[in-house]
């Protein structure tokens, strides 16, 4: 409760300065765990990725050849330019030996390095996810903090209604939606691709197109994710609402805004920049859906067509980047709570 | 400002919607279903299939006969044909095409089957080419393989890693010209194709994930063609102003296999199938329990064909007659009495009992796909109002193709896309392609099936060299491998494609009254294709633009403003 010390912007700084030499070590400590946490995480994953997908029932082989007019001999080729006709020991073995290289195998499908692929792959799913995150977190967190501060108001229940219905809704449906009305309907937008087929290459024409080629699948991410940001604002801004130092605010002669947006706000956010952190890996995760439904050319478009595959190196090399980026999320979730929270540095 | 869509997409420009996978464009290896169609475009066969009815017709040879029944086989070069970069197509080409895919195993990955029976090739002068066989055979040698340039792929130091998606030379209508491995790829006229150059410009396939996504972007005016179209994406397009459907006898067949007990080459039993089936009577029964043609009404929406047996009605010399003597006509109550001579005997729950052992089998399902889900669903009810318990398993395609694999299942839903031969989908009918492990490896048998009567009648039609003949033996074994019912052959699905009318006609369909345009066999589905007219479908993006550009305008105009009535306001101190 809103009993601890609030530590504001300036105290955090002279708490840092006070405590200097011993800050260093235990800094280096701290983010030596961290980092050997992450580390282990990122060799179980590497491990689980060979594995999990080993265990997936079916030949690959047998799935891409099938309703080809394909003799028994040219199957074996096949299976042994795959390298899937070794021992699985051996195999594991190749695996990990390449793994630390970045190096996947060649896919499958695409007959091409797996690595190459998903830095083809990496930029698109960025450039759309970054987008979304942005919006996501800067709206959920407006809206977030305005509905706290009123709780129980008429922009607080619009708000966190709507925000939990669109947080309801299945992301597949409701980018389907967008793309029928938008798309097919009103043919506002393009209905898939990140550009249009002989768009213009200009900087400024190549801007305009793909981001017109963004809106919609940017639209359908916020408008699922930004409920989660919102809620979690609101309940941390709610928790700081009655603390001694807002009524000191306020017998200042602040306006009520100043209150909020310079006293209780920077408190209310120390939770939930964390929280905001950690739901950015997982917003990256959800990009599946999303690409899968508006065809960008993602990683998340990468994995859904990896898995029909089923392309077992294209697969686990997305499977390691996707739990990568979650992992190194996590990892600064950590580290900046600790910057911001002298609680947790102490500790 | 031109608009992007509009100033890129002229009227000759036509744009596909695909969703396939795209190994390579190498006509050696590619083995997925979007870049063999490419190809087929790239590159023209020694001998390619007529859009008529899929018969053989003139390639780059304009004619051929046959020497030692069969064994020896002489083409004729057309002359005066040239390689989209002004080289001379010649016999030479033909069989440094085919000597690459007789002596590299990886040179033969996607067509190394169609070979196997040459011996020797030879390219006595420009215009003759000779294949010698090591048996005699009746299917015309030299179709489905593309041909390549010797002068370009002979300078090639791997030709079986090379993909092949830059500066292409060809010989067949379209020729790839760009290739951008997450957005699609591009086709454009050659205008040295021997039958003459096509009518539209080019083809321009752009990426759709999903398929729902693609009808939209049919509506919008994205893109102009779209196939493989569910019945209820169908319906739902029909009617749509500017949209014309197209609904065509397709190469596939949907089947229900029976699993009669499995066998390796050596005879050893592997699987786990019901002792029950291995009793022909048993899967004869089923057979005339199932109402196919209701399934095709009800679950296809009529958009398909009644099937008889593995051939599809699309190639319709070689699809066993629906008046066939062997056929079996929906009866229920001929299956009840069926099943009691074979001593199956009604027990008092309903269910048929044999030695104490009750008539109950499991038909797996693929739980994603609703088709077979539906036609579960009618299945169920109708093997219990004969008297055997059927239990519908849904599971994942993976584990269910896993377990089909190794024999362990008593029915599954199953099927195969045809060329227009029936020689292949006959020959994994045969016992020699029985696996040779009790793993179900080494194989690639359709359902297990094997029969020596069937095997030499294979033979047989394989040497055949008169059609007629030919055809009288095939559908012999058709009649045979119907009566053996290891598969019940449910409905031939049409294949459903929408375009937009309101901006291109003339689809050549395959076969041509009443086929399919995309996924042909030939290469004849866009090549007469013809622009109708101008039209307007490249403004909807645009407006789409000027919406995001006024957006951020607006917004960016809202944060001035305010961060300007803040800075006045900063008045107040703390």
């Amino acid at each position: 409760m809103s009993n601890a010390v609030p530590p504001s912007t300036s105290a955090i700084q002279t708490t840092a300065q006070a405590e200097e030499p011993q800050r260093d070590s235990s800094f280096w400590r701290y983010l030596g765990a961290k980092l050997g946490g992450a580390a282990i995480s990122l060799v179980m994953v590497v491990l689980l990725g060979f594995f999990a997908f080993k265990l997936l029932p079916g030949d690959p082989v047998a799935k891409i050849a099938r309703e080809r007019p394909m003799s028994a001999e040219q199957i074996e080729t096949l299976r042994e330019q795959y390298g899937l006709n070794k021992p699985l020991f051996q195999q594991f073995f190749d695996f990990i030996g390449n793994v630390f290289t970045l190096n996947f195998g060649e896919s499958y499908v695409y007959r091409r390095p797996v690595s190459e692929l998903i830095g083809q792959y990496f930029w698109p799913t960025i450039l759309l996810t970054g987008t979304a995150a942005i919006l996501a977190i800067a709206l959920g967190l407006w809206l977030g903090q305005r509905s706290a501060w009123r709780h129980g108001g008429m922009f607080d229940k619009i708000a966190s209604g709507v925000s939990l219905v669109f947080w309801s809704v299945p992301t597949f449906w409701l980018g389907l939606i967008l793309l029928m009305v938008f798309g097919g309907t009103l043919r506002w937008f393009p209905t898939g691709g990140m550009r249009s087929p002989g768009a213009p290459t200009d900087p400024l024409g190549l801007t305009l197109d793909v981001i017109a080629h963004m809106v919609l699948p940017v639209l359908t991410m916020v408008a699922v994710v930004f409920a989660q940001y919102l809620m979690v604002m609101r309940s941390s801004l709610i928790e700081e609402m009655n603390a001694d130092y807002l009524t000191t605010a306020r017998a200042k002669g602040l306006r009520e805004d100043l209150v909020r947006e310079r006293h209780a706000v920077p408190n209310a956010l120390l939770p939930t920049v964390t929280l905001v952190f950690m739901h950015i890996g997982g917003l990256i995760a959800g990009a599946v859906t999303v690409e899968t439904v508006f065809s960008w050319p993602g990683l998340g478009k990468l994995t859904f067509e990896a898995i029909q595959g089923p392309d077992l190196p294209l697969l686990q090399g997305t499977f390691v980047v996707f739990s990568a980026i979650i992992i190194v999320m996590n990892l600064l979730a950590d580290l900046i709570y600790r910057q911001l929270d002298p609680r947790v540095r102490r500790a | 400002m031109a608009s992007p869509s509009e100033s890129a997409v002229s009227a000759t420009t036509m744009r596909l919607a695909t969703s396939g996978f795209i190994d390579s464009f190498n006509p050696f290896t590619s083995i997925y279903l979007t870049p063999t169609n490419a190809l087929r475009y790239m590159y023209e066969n020694l001998v390619q299939y007529s859009a008529e009815d899929g018969s053989p017709t003139e390639g780059l040879a304009e004619s051929w006969e046959t020497e030692e029944d069969g064994a020896r086989w002489v083409y004729k070069i057309r002359e005066g044909m040239t390689w989209s970069d002004g080289e001379p197509i010649t016999a030479e080409d033909v069989k440094w095409t085919y000597d690459q895919m007789m002596e590299d195993d990886l040179m033969g990955t996607a067509n190394g089957s169609l070979v196997s029976n040459f011996e020797s090739v030879e390219a006595p002068d420009d215009t003759t080419l000779i294949i010698n066989l090591t048996a005699p055979q009746a299917p015309v040698p030299g179709q489905e393989i593309p041909v390549v340039p010797e002068h370009i792929w002979s300078e090639i130091d791997n030709p079986s890693e090379y993909p092949n998606d830059a500066d292409v030379v060809g010989s067949g209508p379209y020729i790839l010209e760009s290739y951008s491995p997450n957005e699609g790829f591009v086709l454009k006229a050659n205008p040295d194709f021997w039958r003459g150059a096509p009518s539209i410009d080019q083809l321009q396939y752009v990426y759709y994930t999903d398929n729902d996504a693609s009808i939209q972007a049919l509506r919008a005016g994205d893109i102009d063609f779209i196939s493989g179209l569910t019945p209820q994406q169908f319906s739902a397009l029909e009617g749509e102003e500017g949209i014309t459907t197209s609904s065509g006898e397709g190469r596939r067949y949907t089947s229900i296999a029976i699993n009669p007990g499995q066998v390796t080459r050596d005879g050893e039993a592997y699987g786990n199938s019901s002792p029950a089936l291995a009793d022909v009577e048993v899967r004869q029964a089923i057979r005339k329990g199932i109402d196919s043609q209701a399934l095709l009404d009800n679950v296809m929406d009529g958009q398909g064909v009644h099937a008889t047996s593995f051939v599809p009605a699309s190639y319709e010399t070689w699809m066993l007659p629906e008046d066939d003597p062997s056929i079996m006509e929906f009866d229920p109550e001929a299956a009840r009495t069926q099943l009691d001579e074979a001593g199956w005997t009604e027990g008092a729950d309903g269910i048929r009992e044999k030695d104490g052992e009750k008539l109950t089998l499991t038909l797996q399902i693929d739980g994603s796909d609703p088709t077979e889900q539906a036609l579960s669903e009618y299945i169920q009810p109708w093997m219990a109002d004969i008297g055997i318990d059927l239990k519908v398993e849904a599971t994942d395609s993976d584990t269910l193709s896993a377990n089909t694999t190794a024999g362990n299942y008593d029915m599954y839903f199953s099927g195969w896309s045809l060329g227009p031969d029936p020689d292949y989908q006959l020959s994994i009918n045969t016992c020699a392609n029985l696996p040779t492990d009790t793993e179900g490896n080494g194989g690639t048998t359709q359902d297990g099936y094997c029969d020596e009567e069937f095997d030499s009648l294979y033979e047989q039609q394989r040497t055949e060299l008169d059609h007629d003949a030919r055809v009288e033996l095939v559908h012999e074994m058709l009649a045979m491998n119907y009566t053996a019912s290891v598969q019940v052959a449910l409905y031939y699905p049409n294949q459903l494609e929408a375009y937009r009318s309101d901006r291109f006609e003339n689809f050549t369909k395959m076969p041509t009254d009443n086929g399919i345009i995309a996924n042909q066999s030939g290469y004849w589905g866009f090549m007469d294709v013809t622009p109708v007219g101008e039209s307007g479908s490249g403004g909807g993006s645009q407006t789409g633009l000027w919406i995001v550009i006024g957006g951020v305008v607006v917004v960016a105009a809202i944060v001035v403003v305010v961060m300007i009535s803040r800075r006045k306001k900063s008045a107040d101190i703390e």
